[in-house]
Protein backbone atom coordinates (compact mmCIF):
# COMPACT_ATOMS: atom_id res chain seq x y z
CA UNK A 1 0.00 0.00 0.00
CA UNK A 2 1.47 3.51 -1.16
CA UNK A 3 2.43 5.55 2.30
CA UNK A 4 2.03 9.09 2.28
CA UNK A 5 3.61 11.91 4.39
CA UNK A 6 1.23 14.68 6.24
CA UNK A 7 3.21 17.73 6.88
CA UNK A 8 1.35 19.97 9.55
CA UNK A 9 2.11 23.73 8.84
CA UNK A 10 0.71 26.19 11.75
CA UNK A 11 0.88 29.62 13.05
CA UNK A 12 1.83 28.99 16.39
CA UNK A 13 0.57 32.47 17.22
CA UNK A 14 -2.92 31.21 16.58
CA UNK A 15 -2.45 28.92 19.92
CA UNK A 16 -2.39 31.86 21.80
CA UNK A 17 -6.15 32.57 22.29
CA UNK A 18 -7.21 28.64 22.61
CA UNK A 19 -8.71 28.21 26.27
CA UNK A 20 -7.55 24.97 28.98
CA UNK A 21 -10.54 23.58 27.61
CA UNK A 22 -10.20 23.73 23.96
CA UNK A 23 -6.89 22.46 24.33
CA UNK A 24 -7.71 19.26 26.04
CA UNK A 25 -10.59 18.55 23.53
CA UNK A 26 -7.23 19.51 20.31
CA UNK A 27 -5.71 16.76 22.87
CA UNK A 28 -8.68 14.14 22.77
CA UNK A 29 -8.80 14.49 19.04
CA UNK A 30 -5.36 14.38 18.44
CA UNK A 31 -5.11 10.81 20.70
CA UNK A 32 -8.19 9.74 18.54
CA UNK A 33 -6.73 10.07 15.21
CA UNK A 34 -3.51 8.84 15.78
CA UNK A 35 -5.14 5.49 16.76
CA UNK A 36 -7.08 5.43 13.13
CA UNK A 37 -5.72 2.17 11.47
CA UNK A 38 -3.93 3.69 8.80
CA UNK A 39 -1.90 5.90 10.70
CA UNK A 40 1.82 4.51 10.86
CA UNK A 41 3.66 7.08 12.57
CA UNK A 42 3.63 10.60 13.52
CA UNK A 43 5.74 12.72 15.57
CA UNK A 44 5.49 16.47 16.50
CA UNK A 45 8.56 19.22 16.04
CA UNK A 46 10.09 21.00 19.34
CA UNK A 47 8.97 24.65 19.04
CA UNK A 48 12.41 26.83 17.59
CA UNK A 49 12.99 27.73 14.24
CA UNK A 50 15.32 25.01 13.86
CA UNK A 51 19.03 24.54 11.45
CA UNK A 52 18.79 24.59 7.98
CA UNK A 53 22.26 23.41 5.78
CA UNK A 54 23.35 25.71 2.88
CA UNK A 55 26.44 24.45 0.60
CA UNK A 56 28.31 27.61 -0.85
CA UNK A 57 31.24 26.90 -2.69
CA UNK A 58 31.40 23.50 -1.49
CA UNK A 59 31.82 24.96 2.13
CA UNK A 60 28.63 23.62 4.01
CA UNK A 61 27.44 26.38 6.46
CA UNK A 62 24.24 25.97 8.92
CA UNK A 63 21.92 28.48 9.81
CA UNK A 64 18.88 29.36 11.63
CA UNK A 65 15.97 28.63 9.95
CA UNK A 66 14.20 27.68 7.38
CA UNK A 67 11.09 29.61 8.85
CA UNK A 68 12.71 32.33 11.18
CA UNK A 69 10.68 35.15 8.47
CA UNK A 70 7.88 33.64 7.60
CA UNK A 71 4.95 33.02 10.23
CA UNK A 72 4.15 29.45 9.74
CA UNK A 73 6.19 26.63 10.59
CA UNK A 74 6.53 22.68 9.81
CA UNK A 75 4.98 21.45 13.19
CA UNK A 76 4.79 17.76 13.10
CA UNK A 77 3.86 14.90 10.67
CA UNK A 78 1.95 11.94 9.98
CA UNK A 79 2.39 9.00 7.77
CA UNK A 80 -0.75 7.27 6.26
CA UNK A 81 -1.59 4.54 4.13
CA UNK A 82 -3.69 5.36 1.61
CA UNK A 83 -4.72 3.71 -2.11
CA UNK A 84 -3.67 6.91 -3.84
CA UNK A 85 -3.78 10.79 -3.09
CA UNK A 86 -7.46 10.63 -3.55
CA UNK A 87 -8.00 8.78 -0.50
CA UNK A 88 -4.75 10.05 1.66
CA UNK A 89 -6.77 13.40 0.90
CA UNK A 90 -9.76 11.90 2.25
CA UNK A 91 -8.20 10.06 4.62
CA UNK A 92 -6.64 13.51 6.49
CA UNK A 93 -9.98 15.57 5.92
CA UNK A 94 -10.98 15.15 9.59
CA UNK A 95 -7.58 15.61 11.16
CA UNK A 96 -7.96 17.75 14.30
CA UNK A 97 -4.38 19.96 12.67
CA UNK A 98 -6.70 21.63 10.97
CA UNK A 99 -8.53 23.50 13.21
CA UNK A 100 -5.20 25.50 13.91
CA UNK A 101 -2.97 25.24 10.51
CA UNK A 102 -2.98 23.28 7.04
CA UNK A 103 -1.75 19.92 5.86
CA UNK A 104 0.46 19.09 2.92
CA UNK A 105 0.06 15.84 1.22
CA UNK A 106 2.75 13.89 -0.15
CA UNK A 107 3.44 10.43 -1.39
CA UNK A 108 6.39 8.70 -0.75
CA UNK A 109 8.71 7.76 -3.29
CA UNK A 110 9.04 3.76 -3.47
CA UNK A 111 11.77 1.99 -5.57
CA UNK A 112 11.15 -1.06 -6.20
CA UNK B 1 -10.07 7.09 23.19
CA UNK B 2 -12.12 6.19 26.20
CA UNK B 3 -9.28 5.78 28.37
CA UNK B 4 -7.65 9.05 28.08
CA UNK B 5 -11.60 10.63 28.16
CA UNK B 6 -11.76 9.38 31.38
CA UNK B 7 -8.51 10.14 32.78
CA UNK B 8 -8.71 13.41 31.42
CA UNK B 9 -12.14 14.82 32.26
CA UNK B 10 -12.05 18.70 31.94
CA UNK B 11 -8.21 18.05 33.22
CA UNK B 12 -6.89 21.04 31.38
CA UNK B 13 -9.77 23.58 32.90
CA UNK B 14 -9.64 22.15 36.56
CA UNK B 15 -6.06 22.17 36.26
CA UNK B 16 -5.20 25.20 34.87
CA UNK B 17 -6.34 27.38 38.00
CA UNK B 18 -4.89 25.13 40.23
CA UNK B 19 -1.23 25.28 38.59
CA UNK B 20 -1.51 29.37 38.19
CA UNK B 21 -2.73 29.50 41.56
CA UNK B 22 0.32 27.96 42.50
CA UNK B 23 3.11 29.55 40.66
CA UNK B 24 1.09 33.54 41.27
CA UNK B 25 2.13 32.08 45.06
CA UNK B 26 5.48 31.89 44.41
CA UNK B 27 6.00 35.05 41.79
CA UNK B 28 3.39 36.93 43.59
CA UNK B 29 0.17 38.36 41.91
CA UNK B 30 2.18 41.01 40.27
CA UNK B 31 3.10 38.40 38.21
CA UNK B 32 -0.37 36.51 37.15
CA UNK B 33 -0.08 36.65 33.26
CA UNK B 34 3.14 35.88 33.77
CA UNK B 35 1.96 32.30 35.57
CA UNK B 36 -0.72 32.44 33.21
CA UNK B 37 1.68 32.21 29.78
CA UNK B 38 3.52 29.52 31.60
CA UNK B 39 0.79 27.20 32.19
CA UNK B 40 -0.71 27.67 29.39
CA UNK B 41 2.58 26.89 27.25
CA UNK B 42 2.84 23.57 29.18
CA UNK B 43 -0.58 22.48 28.41
CA UNK B 44 0.61 23.33 24.53
CA UNK B 45 3.57 21.02 25.22
CA UNK B 46 1.20 18.09 26.53
CA UNK B 47 -1.00 18.57 23.45
CA UNK B 48 2.26 18.25 21.32
CA UNK B 49 4.06 15.04 23.70
CA UNK B 50 1.17 13.17 24.94
CA UNK B 51 -0.39 11.75 21.80
CA UNK B 52 2.84 9.99 20.96
CA UNK B 53 4.10 9.27 24.29
CA UNK B 54 0.84 8.51 26.35
CA UNK B 55 -0.50 10.54 29.04
CA UNK B 56 1.86 10.63 31.92
CA UNK B 57 0.74 8.59 35.20
CA UNK B 58 0.74 11.75 36.90
CA UNK B 59 -0.72 14.08 34.99
CA UNK B 60 -1.49 17.69 36.80
CA UNK B 61 2.18 16.60 38.46
CA UNK B 62 3.76 16.86 34.73
CA UNK B 63 2.01 19.59 34.17
CA UNK B 64 2.94 21.81 37.20
CA UNK B 65 6.49 20.42 36.68
CA UNK B 66 6.30 21.44 33.21
CA UNK B 67 4.77 25.05 33.66
CA UNK B 68 7.06 25.69 36.31
CA UNK B 69 10.60 25.06 34.57
CA UNK B 70 8.36 27.42 31.56
CA UNK B 71 7.93 29.94 34.30
CA UNK B 72 11.79 29.77 35.17
CA UNK B 73 12.83 30.10 31.75
CA UNK B 74 11.21 33.11 31.30
CA UNK B 75 11.56 35.00 34.47
CA UNK B 76 15.54 34.19 33.35
CA UNK B 77 15.08 35.54 30.11
CA UNK B 78 13.07 38.60 31.39
CA UNK B 79 16.25 39.26 33.89
CA UNK B 80 18.65 38.87 31.24
CA UNK B 81 16.04 42.17 29.14
CA UNK B 82 16.94 43.88 32.42
CA UNK B 83 14.22 43.03 34.79
CA UNK B 84 15.23 42.25 38.16
CA UNK B 85 14.01 39.56 40.16
CA UNK B 86 16.04 37.67 42.53
CA UNK B 87 13.32 35.03 42.93
CA UNK B 88 14.57 32.83 39.96
CA UNK B 89 17.61 30.93 42.00
CA UNK B 90 15.23 30.66 45.57
CA UNK B 91 12.82 28.80 43.92
CA UNK B 92 12.26 25.28 44.66
CA UNK B 93 10.38 22.67 43.14
CA UNK B 94 7.09 22.85 44.13
CA UNK B 95 5.84 19.85 45.91
CA UNK B 96 3.26 17.60 44.37
CA UNK B 97 0.90 17.83 47.17
CA UNK B 98 -2.95 18.56 46.16
CA UNK B 99 -3.61 22.02 44.98
CA UNK B 100 -6.40 23.35 46.13
CA UNK B 101 -5.63 25.69 49.20
CA UNK B 102 -3.59 28.00 46.69
CA UNK B 103 -7.00 27.53 43.90
CA UNK B 104 -8.77 28.55 47.01
CA UNK B 105 -6.83 31.43 47.59
CA UNK B 106 -7.05 32.78 44.00
CA UNK B 107 -10.66 32.50 43.89
CA UNK B 108 -10.77 35.01 47.30
CA UNK B 109 -7.64 37.17 45.50
CA UNK B 110 -10.58 37.30 41.94
CA UNK B 111 -13.29 38.47 44.35
CA UNK B 112 -11.20 41.34 46.18
CA UNK B 113 -13.39 44.32 47.13
CA UNK B 114 -11.57 46.61 45.33
CA UNK B 115 -11.94 44.89 42.26
CA UNK B 116 -15.57 46.00 40.71
CA UNK B 117 -18.06 42.84 40.23
CA UNK B 118 -17.83 42.30 37.04
CA UNK B 119 -14.08 41.92 36.80
CA UNK B 120 -14.24 39.92 39.58
CA UNK B 121 -16.20 37.73 37.60
CA UNK B 122 -14.45 37.90 34.36
CA UNK B 123 -10.94 36.67 36.63
CA UNK B 124 -12.76 34.31 38.36
CA UNK B 125 -13.82 32.03 35.39
CA UNK B 126 -10.61 32.67 33.16
CA UNK B 127 -7.70 32.21 35.96
CA UNK B 128 -9.74 29.59 38.90
CA UNK B 129 -12.73 28.41 36.30
CA UNK B 130 -9.71 27.97 33.01
CA UNK B 131 -12.04 29.43 30.40
CA UNK B 132 -11.26 31.84 27.76
CA UNK B 133 -12.10 35.75 27.24
CA UNK B 134 -14.12 34.59 24.25
CA UNK B 135 -15.84 31.97 25.99
CA UNK B 136 -16.38 34.14 29.05
CA UNK B 137 -17.87 36.37 26.33
CA UNK B 138 -20.46 33.99 24.72
CA UNK B 139 -21.82 32.70 28.55
CA UNK B 140 -22.53 36.52 28.89
CA UNK B 141 -23.30 37.55 25.57
CA UNK B 142 -21.06 40.61 25.55
CA UNK B 143 -18.04 41.17 22.64
CA UNK B 144 -14.98 39.51 23.94
CA UNK B 145 -12.71 43.05 23.85
CA UNK B 146 -15.44 44.01 26.68
CA UNK B 147 -14.36 40.86 28.55
CA UNK B 148 -10.49 41.14 27.26
CA UNK B 149 -10.84 45.25 28.81
CA UNK B 150 -12.45 43.70 32.42
CA UNK B 151 -9.62 41.59 32.68
CA UNK B 152 -6.69 43.51 31.78
CA UNK B 153 -8.72 46.28 34.97
CA UNK B 154 -8.78 43.50 37.12
CA UNK B 155 -5.27 42.26 36.84
CA UNK B 156 -3.54 45.73 36.69
CA UNK B 157 -6.09 46.93 39.83
CA UNK B 158 -4.52 43.73 41.51
CA UNK B 159 -0.73 44.94 40.64
CA UNK B 160 -1.51 48.32 41.83
CA UNK B 161 -2.87 47.79 44.81
CA UNK B 162 -0.44 44.95 45.72
CA UNK B 163 -2.91 42.10 46.23
CA UNK B 164 -1.19 39.21 47.55
CA UNK B 165 -2.69 35.92 47.63
CA UNK B 166 -2.00 34.87 51.20
CA UNK B 167 -3.18 38.14 52.91
CA UNK B 168 -5.69 37.64 54.16
CA UNK B 169 -5.32 33.86 54.03
CA UNK B 170 -8.96 33.04 53.83
CA UNK B 171 -10.70 35.87 54.77
CA UNK B 172 -14.56 35.39 56.03
CA UNK B 173 -15.02 38.94 55.62
CA UNK B 174 -14.51 38.36 51.50
CA UNK B 175 -16.42 34.87 51.83
CA UNK B 176 -19.94 36.76 51.33
CA UNK B 177 -18.17 38.52 47.78
CA UNK B 178 -17.45 34.85 46.77
CA UNK B 179 -20.30 33.13 47.03
CA UNK B 180 -22.38 36.05 45.57
CA UNK B 181 -20.06 35.60 42.42
CA UNK B 182 -20.02 31.57 42.75
CA UNK B 183 -24.24 32.09 42.81
CA UNK B 184 -23.67 34.43 40.04
CA UNK B 185 -22.02 32.23 37.74
CA UNK B 186 -23.94 29.52 38.40
CA UNK B 187 -27.38 31.28 37.33
CA UNK B 188 -25.61 32.24 34.45
CA UNK B 189 -25.17 28.91 33.15
CA UNK B 190 -29.40 27.88 34.77
CA UNK B 191 -30.77 30.70 32.61
CA UNK B 192 -29.57 29.57 29.61
CA UNK B 193 -31.64 26.31 28.41
CA UNK B 194 -30.12 26.23 25.18
CA UNK B 195 -28.97 21.92 25.73
CA UNK B 196 -26.14 22.71 23.01
CA UNK B 197 -24.27 25.49 24.43
CA UNK B 198 -21.88 23.10 26.39
CA UNK B 199 -19.76 26.46 27.51
CA UNK B 200 -22.96 27.79 29.76
CA UNK B 201 -24.08 24.23 31.21
CA UNK B 202 -20.03 23.59 32.19
CA UNK B 203 -20.82 27.03 34.48
CA UNK B 204 -23.65 25.67 36.25
CA UNK B 205 -20.97 22.81 37.13
CA UNK B 206 -17.77 24.85 37.44
CA UNK B 207 -19.70 27.11 40.37
CA UNK B 208 -20.79 23.78 41.49
CA UNK B 209 -17.39 22.77 41.76
CA UNK B 210 -16.00 25.94 43.55
CA UNK B 211 -18.70 25.99 46.03
CA UNK B 212 -17.87 22.28 47.09
CA UNK B 213 -13.89 23.22 47.40
CA UNK B 214 -15.02 26.14 49.78
CA UNK B 215 -17.35 23.73 51.11
CA UNK B 216 -14.66 21.35 52.22
CA UNK B 217 -12.00 24.06 53.33
CA UNK B 218 -11.49 26.07 57.02
CA UNK B 219 -14.20 28.49 55.51
CA UNK B 220 -16.49 26.54 55.17
CA UNK B 221 -19.39 27.93 57.33
CA UNK B 222 -23.60 26.75 56.71
CA UNK B 223 -24.06 29.83 54.14
CA UNK B 224 -21.28 27.71 52.15
CA UNK B 225 -23.07 24.67 52.61
CA UNK B 226 -26.52 26.22 51.72
CA UNK B 227 -25.11 27.41 48.61
CA UNK B 228 -23.66 24.32 47.34
CA UNK B 229 -26.98 22.69 48.54
CA UNK B 230 -28.96 25.14 46.41
CA UNK B 231 -26.74 24.62 43.53
CA UNK B 232 -26.66 20.66 43.69
CA UNK B 233 -30.42 20.42 43.89
CA UNK B 234 -31.26 23.21 40.77
CA UNK B 235 -28.81 21.79 38.63
CA UNK B 236 -30.06 18.07 39.73
CA UNK B 237 -33.32 19.10 38.23
CA UNK B 238 -31.33 19.94 34.31
CA UNK B 239 -31.75 16.89 32.75
CA UNK B 240 -35.32 17.07 33.69
CA UNK B 241 -36.11 20.44 32.49
CA UNK B 242 -36.60 19.71 28.65
CA UNK B 243 -37.42 16.52 26.84
CA UNK B 244 -35.81 14.43 24.10
CA UNK B 245 -36.80 17.35 21.83
CA UNK B 246 -34.99 20.41 23.36
CA UNK B 247 -38.83 21.37 24.59
CA UNK B 248 -39.24 22.69 27.65
CA UNK B 249 -40.90 20.85 31.06
CA UNK B 250 -42.83 22.46 33.60
CA UNK B 251 -41.64 21.20 37.41
CA UNK B 252 -45.25 19.42 37.74
CA UNK B 253 -44.69 17.83 34.80
CA UNK B 254 -40.85 16.66 35.25
CA UNK B 255 -40.29 12.96 35.63
CA UNK B 256 -38.09 12.97 38.80
CA UNK B 257 -36.80 9.39 37.34
CA UNK B 258 -34.43 12.14 35.17
CA UNK B 259 -33.35 14.80 37.92
CA UNK B 260 -29.52 13.64 39.02
CA UNK B 261 -29.91 11.11 42.32
CA UNK B 262 -26.16 11.86 42.82
CA UNK B 263 -26.59 15.47 43.07
CA UNK B 264 -29.35 14.80 44.76
CA UNK B 265 -27.67 13.36 46.76
CA UNK B 266 -25.29 15.59 47.51
CA UNK B 267 -27.16 18.64 48.15
CA UNK B 268 -29.22 16.94 50.42
CA UNK B 269 -26.12 16.28 52.39
CA UNK B 270 -25.15 19.83 52.00
CA UNK B 271 -28.53 21.42 53.30
CA UNK B 272 -28.20 19.03 56.07
CA UNK B 273 -24.93 21.04 57.31
CA UNK B 274 -26.21 23.84 56.03
CA UNK B 275 -29.01 24.19 59.00
CA UNK B 276 -26.69 23.49 61.60
CA UNK B 277 -25.97 26.91 63.21
CA UNK B 278 -27.84 29.86 63.64
CA UNK B 279 -27.53 31.66 60.01
CA UNK B 280 -30.30 32.33 57.87
CA UNK B 281 -28.93 33.25 54.44
CA UNK B 282 -31.00 34.00 51.51
CA UNK B 283 -29.01 30.98 50.25
CA UNK B 284 -30.91 29.15 53.20
CA UNK B 285 -34.26 30.18 51.92
CA UNK B 286 -33.44 29.39 48.48
CA UNK B 287 -32.07 26.00 49.30
CA UNK B 288 -35.17 25.20 51.39
CA UNK B 289 -37.09 26.18 48.19
CA UNK B 290 -34.96 23.71 46.43
CA UNK B 291 -35.53 20.61 48.58
CA UNK B 292 -39.21 20.83 49.43
CA UNK B 293 -39.24 20.50 45.35
CA UNK B 294 -36.77 17.32 45.92
CA UNK B 295 -38.39 16.06 48.70
CA UNK B 296 -41.65 15.86 47.68
CA UNK B 297 -42.50 12.12 46.38
CA UNK B 298 -45.09 13.15 43.71
CA UNK B 299 -44.29 16.81 42.07
CA UNK B 300 -48.50 16.90 41.96
CA UNK B 301 -48.47 17.16 45.64
CA UNK B 302 -45.63 19.98 46.27
CA UNK B 303 -46.17 21.54 49.34
CA UNK B 304 -47.18 25.03 48.12
CA UNK B 305 -48.04 26.66 51.20
CA UNK B 306 -44.60 25.89 53.23
CA UNK B 307 -42.82 27.16 49.51
CA UNK B 308 -45.37 30.35 49.76
CA UNK B 309 -44.00 30.94 53.34
CA UNK B 310 -40.26 30.49 51.85
CA UNK B 311 -40.84 33.18 49.12
CA UNK B 312 -42.29 35.67 52.01
CA UNK B 313 -39.27 35.02 54.06
CA UNK B 314 -36.59 35.35 50.76
CA UNK B 315 -38.87 39.00 49.79
CA UNK B 316 -38.22 40.09 53.32
CA UNK B 317 -34.65 39.74 52.51
CA UNK B 318 -34.53 41.14 48.92
CA UNK B 319 -37.67 42.14 48.11
CA UNK B 320 -36.61 42.54 44.35
CA UNK B 321 -39.19 41.83 41.44
CA UNK B 322 -37.59 38.81 40.99
CA UNK B 323 -38.48 37.51 43.81
CA UNK B 324 -42.34 38.49 44.12
CA UNK B 325 -42.35 37.27 40.74
CA UNK B 326 -41.54 33.83 41.81
CA UNK B 327 -43.90 34.16 45.21
CA UNK B 328 -47.10 35.09 42.81
CA UNK B 329 -46.43 31.93 41.35
CA UNK B 330 -46.08 30.46 44.37
CA UNK B 331 -49.38 32.77 45.78
CA UNK B 332 -50.93 31.19 42.44
CA UNK B 333 -51.29 27.88 43.21
CA UNK B 334 -51.96 28.64 47.39
CA UNK B 335 -54.87 31.60 46.60
CA UNK B 336 -55.55 30.95 43.07
CA UNK B 337 -54.36 32.97 39.68
CA UNK B 338 -56.60 35.98 40.75
CA UNK B 339 -55.10 36.95 44.38
CA UNK B 340 -51.09 36.14 42.19
CA UNK B 341 -52.43 38.17 39.55
CA UNK B 342 -53.05 41.43 41.81
CA UNK B 343 -49.53 40.99 43.13
CA UNK B 344 -47.78 40.65 39.12
CA UNK B 345 -49.93 43.51 38.25
CA UNK B 346 -48.63 45.46 41.07
CA UNK B 347 -45.07 44.84 39.42
CA UNK B 348 -45.65 46.04 36.25
CA UNK B 349 -43.36 49.65 36.72
CA UNK B 350 -40.71 47.82 37.76
CA UNK B 351 -38.25 48.14 35.31
CA UNK B 352 -35.96 44.87 36.54
CA UNK B 353 -39.42 43.17 35.08
CA UNK B 354 -41.01 44.88 32.23
CA UNK B 355 -39.28 43.56 29.45
CA UNK B 356 -38.71 40.55 31.45
CA UNK B 357 -40.40 37.96 29.29
CA UNK B 358 -41.26 35.31 32.07
CA UNK B 359 -42.93 38.25 33.69
CA UNK B 360 -45.52 38.59 31.11
CA UNK B 361 -45.55 34.78 30.86
CA UNK B 362 -46.36 34.62 34.21
CA UNK B 363 -49.26 37.15 33.75
CA UNK B 364 -50.32 35.58 30.55
CA UNK B 365 -50.64 32.14 32.52
CA UNK B 366 -52.89 34.07 34.68
CA UNK B 367 -55.18 36.01 32.68
CA UNK B 368 -55.49 32.28 31.12
CA UNK B 369 -56.18 30.72 33.55
CA UNK B 370 -58.62 33.27 34.73
CA UNK B 371 -60.09 32.51 31.30
CA UNK B 372 -59.26 36.03 30.06
CA UNK B 373 -57.86 34.24 26.60
CA UNK B 374 -57.37 37.55 24.36
CA UNK B 375 -55.43 39.40 27.10
CA UNK B 376 -53.26 36.38 28.12
CA UNK B 377 -52.55 36.00 23.96
CA UNK B 378 -51.43 39.22 24.40
CA UNK B 379 -49.33 38.78 26.85
CA UNK B 380 -47.75 35.55 25.00
CA UNK B 381 -47.31 37.35 21.81
CA UNK B 382 -45.12 40.15 23.67
CA UNK B 383 -43.02 38.10 25.90
CA UNK B 384 -42.15 36.62 22.12
CA UNK B 385 -40.82 39.58 20.99
CA UNK B 386 -38.29 40.01 23.69
CA UNK B 387 -35.00 38.33 24.51
CA UNK B 388 -35.11 34.39 25.34
CA UNK B 389 -34.06 30.81 24.58
CA UNK B 390 -34.83 28.68 21.73
CA UNK B 391 -37.14 26.12 23.84
CA UNK B 392 -38.31 29.14 25.37
CA UNK B 393 -39.63 30.50 22.27
CA UNK B 394 -41.73 27.37 21.36
CA UNK B 395 -42.97 26.76 24.94
CA UNK B 396 -44.72 30.61 24.41
CA UNK B 397 -45.60 29.53 20.43
CA UNK B 398 -47.86 26.52 21.94
CA UNK B 399 -49.18 28.72 25.04
CA UNK B 400 -50.33 31.76 22.51
CA UNK B 401 -51.40 28.61 20.28
CA UNK B 402 -54.15 27.76 23.29
CA UNK B 403 -55.42 31.03 23.31
CA UNK B 404 -56.21 31.61 20.07
CA UNK B 405 -58.04 27.98 19.69
CA UNK B 406 -59.80 28.61 23.01
CA UNK B 407 -61.13 32.03 22.13
CA UNK B 408 -61.53 31.37 18.28
CA UNK B 409 -59.41 34.40 17.55
CA UNK B 410 -57.21 35.07 14.63
CA UNK B 411 -53.81 36.06 14.76
CA UNK B 412 -54.46 39.03 12.52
Amino acid sequence: MPEFLLLLHEDPTNWRTVSPEEMQRALEQYFAWTRKPFVLGHEHLAEDVGKVIRSRDGVPRAADGPYSESKEVLAGFFVIEAADYEEAVARSMDHPHLAYGTIEVRQIQRHE
Amino acid sequence: MNEVDGLLEHLFRHQYGAIVSRLVRVLGSAHMDFAEDAVHEAMLRALKTWPRRGVPGNAPAWLTRVAYHAAIDRLRRQRLAGYTTELVESWEAPEMEPLEDDELRMIFLCCHPAIARDSQVALSLKIVAGLSALEIARAFRVDEVAVTRRLTRARRQIREHGLALDTPPLSFERLSAVLDVIYFMFNEGYAALEGQDLIRRDLCFEALRLGQLIAASAVATPRVHALVALMALDAARLPARTDELGDLILLEQQDRQRWDQRLLALGLDHFQRAIGGDDHSRYHVQAGIAVAYAATPDLAAIDWRAILQLYDSLYAMDPSPIVALNRAVALAKVEGPAAALDAVEALRDRRAVRDYHLYVAVRGHLLQQLGRTRDAAECFRSALDMRCSEPERRFLLGKLAECVDSAGIGNS
